[in-house]
């Protein structure tokens, strides 16, 4: 076990380093550097003088001393001020992650779990009305634009019916914490519409899978009822596909919150995300890009050790 | 008699059968013209009724000049936000715009990145693994390296990341789609390619003396197609909702140029979203029903190419 986690790890860690340095490369690639930032280009100054304060700020070295100062940064934790306010990013970032935490955790139980539930009823049922109703809603599910969906939700819940406020987190009216859960509702609910039907489809073609399989025969000819065989039997095996089909889904998550955040003026990291890049704040577009790949790739590692957890097939195999 | 009824009742399949069954008796059969893909695929009804929304959608953005006398940017002071009537089809917006002529041009910018950008990054993608996945080596090391670097990204941070980069334009759009894009297709033509080298086929073809381009671009890639088609499909859906969705956020296609993103841009503004429902219901509207019949088309692409399935 042990020898295959490390062995994850070495194939993680190049990874890691060449998406680092396209980050790094990227953001060297465009135009201007901070000296321009700090000195107006109306102010003329004497070329000379910005060479010595570029040399003074280490601007002059290689690439690749400069990547390693910034990474040898990143992995302390230091990474950087924004552009626009000149916060340290790690304070920003560290105020905007619970929001994020919060929605994304949310719409990942709401759609795992409903998600599961109608894959495997649509399974059980397989080429029935329910069935087939079920596919095209999830089809229909996966065309809609998020931010659409947001935009529908806004106008019938909230401006319409007004029974849920239209956006934003933390009103200083709250006193508890509880007071913005009526908040978090539609944006959680819109985030996890895409990845509901993602999963609905996984776990109906897996617990078919697992259905077709032969200890499930031999649970029926033990004259168990229908409902132990069903859920005790099939739908136990059919959802380790679906954990790991959860976590691979990570990443449309991240994207899909990045619209969602901003329909519904969420305080998380995807608005912050959005506002930085129309500011052409690279400091912190580049942090949040390389925090995301590093979850991502952080995630995937656990999953692959989850599953050979699960099953001793992948960890014995090449 | 209930019981009895179940095995009376005739389904569609039935019908179909017996239809077959009169007309091989009538001596009007004849040996079958069309793939086997294009009958599954015509069978499936959805699927059908997906490449006619499709076609429809298409064919109205195309000929958009003719089903409308409106210009899309053409600004009428006189005119603003009027509701639905029957001059202005969808009414018009906030400078006065004909939001109908605007819908059918941003379709035409709206379908050319989503479908282009599917279109050039499959190619890209094909050319590749379909090369690398039958010869392996140092260019299979690298194309793995830079699509695995490409494909830890979640997609849309690396979409506004470069946006940041390199700027804001049509061009650049559809050159970042590709960038993001090729890499899925990539990998799935290299691992059908490393199934179908093992084939006895493909053995023969190599002791015959044939050079690796041709045995692996004509001979094994027509066997690879199918899950590349239907992958197609999958990417133009998705490049379109990204489109959508960036231009939605004002960071994709400049607004000078309608498109269907931009056109419903104007919802953000939440008097615009619960007064003036003709300015972005409609649009996003056709965005789904666009999307959806390119879901649909490709699921019926996926039952019709799938060989486990035969029918």
């Amino acid at each position: 076990m042990l020898t295959f986690i490390i062995r994850r790890l070495i194939i993680l860690i190049p990874t890691a380093i060449v998406v680092s340095f396209l980050i790094y490369l990227a953001l060297d690639l465009t135009p201007g550097d901070a000296v321009s930032h700090m000195i107006s280009p109306e102010r003329t100054a004497d070329p000379a003088k910005l060479a010595e304060l570029r040399q003074k700020l280490g601007l002059d070295a290689p690439l690749v001393v400069r990547y390693w100062i910034w990474i040898t940064g990143v992995l302390q934790g230091d990474f950087g001020y924004t552009m626009t306010g000149g916060a340290p990013i790690s304070s920003v970032l560290a105020s905007r992650l619970p929001a994020t935490l919060e929605l994304s955790g949310a719409a990942l139980v709401l759609s795992t779990i409903i998600g599961s539930i109608l894959g495997t009823l649509s399974a059980l049922k397989r080429g029935s009305a329910t069935d087939n109703i079920l596919t095209v809603v999830g089809m229909i599910g996966v065309s809609i634009p998020e931010f659409f969906f947001g935009l529908v939700a806004i106008m019938v819940f909230a401006l319409q019916l007004q029974w849920l406020p239209v956006g934003g987190r933390l009103l200083p009216s709250y006193s508890s914490y509880w007071d913005h859960i009526p908040n978090l509702v539609m944006p959680a609910l819109v985030l996890s519409i895409m990845m509901t039907a993602g999963v609905m489809r996984y776990a109906r073609s897996s617990m078919l899978d697992a259905m077709g399989r032969e200890f499930i025969k031999t649970a029926r000819s033990k004259g168990l009822p229908e409902w132990r065989v069903n859920l005790l039997h099939g739908f136990r095996v059919a959802l380790t596909p679906v954990i790991v089909l959860v976590g691979f889904r990570l990443p449309m998550l991240i994207g899909g919150s990045m619209i969602v955040e901003q329909v519904f003026q969420w305080p998380g990291l995807g608005n912050l995300f959005v506002t930085s890049v129309s500011n052409k704040d690279l400091p912190v577009v580049m942090t949040v890009a390389l925090l995301s790949v590093m979850v991502v790739l952080v995630v995937s590692l656990l999953i692959d050790v989850l599953t050979a957890v699960i099953d001793p097939r992948v960890r014995l195999g090449t | 008699m209930a019981i009895l009824d179940i095995f009376n009742r005739r389904s569609r399949l039935d019908r179909q059968f017996d239809e077959l069954r009169r007309r091989e008796e009538a001596g009007e059969l004849h040996s079958v013209s069309r793939s086997r893909v294009v009958r599954k695929f015509l069978n499936n009804r959805l699927a059908v009724l997906g490449l006619v929304v499709f076609s429809i959608i298409l064919l109205a953005s195309i000929f958009a000049p003719l089903l409308t006398p409106w210009d899309p940017s053409k600004v009428n002071l006189r005119a603003m936000m009027q509701e639905p009537s029957l001059d202005h089809w969808f009414g018009t917006d906030k400078t006065g715009r004909d939001v109908f002529a605007r819908v059918l041009y941003g379709g035409r910018i709206s379908i050319l990145v989503g479908l282009g950008s599917a279109l050039v990054s499959a190619a890209i993608g094909v050319l590749i693994g379909c090369y690398t996945g039958y010869v392996g080596g140092w260019l299979d090391a690298i194309a793995l390296r830079v699509s695995e670097a490409i494909m830890a990204f979640p997609e849309i941070i690396l979409v506004l990341m470069l946006v940041t980069i390199i700027g804001q334009s049509l061009f650049n759009l559809m050159a970042i789609f590709i960038l993001g894009g090729w890499c899925g297709i990539y990998r799935l033509t290299r691992a059908q390619m490393l199934s179908l080298r093992e084939e006895e086929y493909v053995l023969s073809l190599r002791s015959f003396g044939l050079n690796r381009a041709l045995i692996c671009y004509k001979h094994m890639l027509p066997n690879a197609l199918g899950p590349v088609m239907v992958n197609i499909t999958l990417s133009t859906a998705a490049f379109i909702l990204q489109e959508a969705g960036l231009s939605f956020l004002g960071l994709g296609v400049p607004f000078s140029t309608p498109t269907w993103g931009n056109i419903l841009n104007a919802a953000q503004n939440l008097s615009v979203l619960q007064d003036n429902w003709w300015m972005w219901l409609p649009v996003g509207l056709f965005i789904s029903l666009f999307v959806l019949s390119v879901n649909f088309i490709g699921d019926g692409l996926r039952d019709a190419s799938d060989p486990m399935q035969q029918g």
